[in-house]
């Protein structure tokens, strides 16, 4: 084999990690793309009995973006097993209590229910914050663009690009600016 | 209502408000005292209709994609305290006030405008109590108007 073909085959089988932001990012739209790459579909090597996924480090997942009233509405159920073991636990108490938790269920549901399913998941790594040990860090070699852009808040323009963007009307002549 | 411009009055008791200036002429022994309205900052930044004068709404005639996230456009119909402007001082038609109005909300839920609120606010989005200090964004498709 030459040299060309023996990178071709050590990059074809070689495993990428890649690195996606999740600020102000839809954790149910992000997952469908996480779960691709857990899986290796986007691969052209891919096989059902081929493990080809590739890792995806998620950070900044405590600022994820959920849309309209999903934080007061969506709810997750669990059961203890156990008479009167239900619980219901809404979106926003769950993200309170662990900030990794909405993205990691929402990946697990989204992953094909077989035996890989556990494997797959140890390739997902997620961090509340954007602090990651340089263990993982190092390996990190590509990103995943972001699928909604983050919003910039009024406050965080300077005064000088705030008071000379256009306007689009002009107050009355005796209005009292407040 | 007056300011005084005549540069006398340094400190203002209450806020000042420059609506007016007065302008002071003296010509032949006669002293003409004149309260004259002071030019709006925003009529040079105004922006002009492509298909020049027509007498449809600001907006309307702009034809913008407006959307909760375009908070410098957005901040122009708001009140320093957060408040809407009413539509006699906004000269809007009814339905872009309404659908103004609903985008205004959309940001603030989402804390795009922090700065712009009551005196009693924290004004910081992550101070919020309980699901409302967590990111959320809005679909404007789901608007009536």
């Amino acid at each position: 084999m030459s040299a060309v073909g023996r990178v071709q085959q050590w990059a074809t089988f070689g495993r990428m990690w890649y690195l996606f932001d999740a600020k102000w990012q839809n954790p149910f739209h992000s997952a469908d793309k996480i779960k691709d790459i857990l899986t290796g579909t986007h691969k052209p090597i891919y096989h059902d009995l081929n493990d080809c996924g590739d890792h995806v480090v998620v950070i900044n997942s405590s600022e994820i973006a959920l849309p309209g009233v999903e934080w007061e509405k969506r709810v997750y159920f669990h059961h203890t097993g156990y008479a009167k073991g239900a619980s219901w636990t809404l979106a926003w108490q769950l993200h309170h209590k662990d900030p990794t938790m909405i993205l990691r269920k929402t990946v697990y549901s989204k992953l094909s229910k077989n035996l890989l399913r556990r494997g797959r998941m140890e390739k997902l790594h997620i961090f509340p914050d954007d602090k990651i040990p340089d263990s993982i860090l190092e390996n990190v070699s590509a990103q995943l663009r972001q699928m909604r852009p983050i919003p910039k808040r009024l406050d965080h323009y300077t005064r000088e690009e705030v008071e000379k963007f256009p306007k689009v009307f002009d107050w009355p002549k005796d209005y009292i600016i407040k | 209502m007056l300011s005084a411009l005549n540069q006398t009055r340094h400190i203002h008791v209450s806020s000042p408000v420059s609506l007016k200036e007065i302008v002071v002429k003296e010509e032949d022994n006669i002293i003409t005292v004149e309260g004259k309205y002071i030019k709006s900052p925003r009529e040079a930044l105004l922006v002009k209709p492509e298909h020049g004068e027509c007498n449809s709404c600001s907006l309307c005639a702009l034809n913008l994609n407006l959307k909760h996230t375009d908070v410098l456009v957005l901040s122009q119909f708001v009140r320093s305290d957060g408040c809407m402007l009413p539509k006699r001082v906004t000269g809007l038609c009814a339905r872009q006030q309404k659908r103004v109005k609903w985008l205004v909300a959309m940001a603030q839920k989402s804390g795009l405008m922090p700065n712009l609120a009551p005196s009693w606010s924290k004004r910081d989005p992550k101070a919020r109590y309980r699901s409302k200090k967590y990111n959320r964004y809005f679909d404007e498709s789901t608007l009536p108007v």
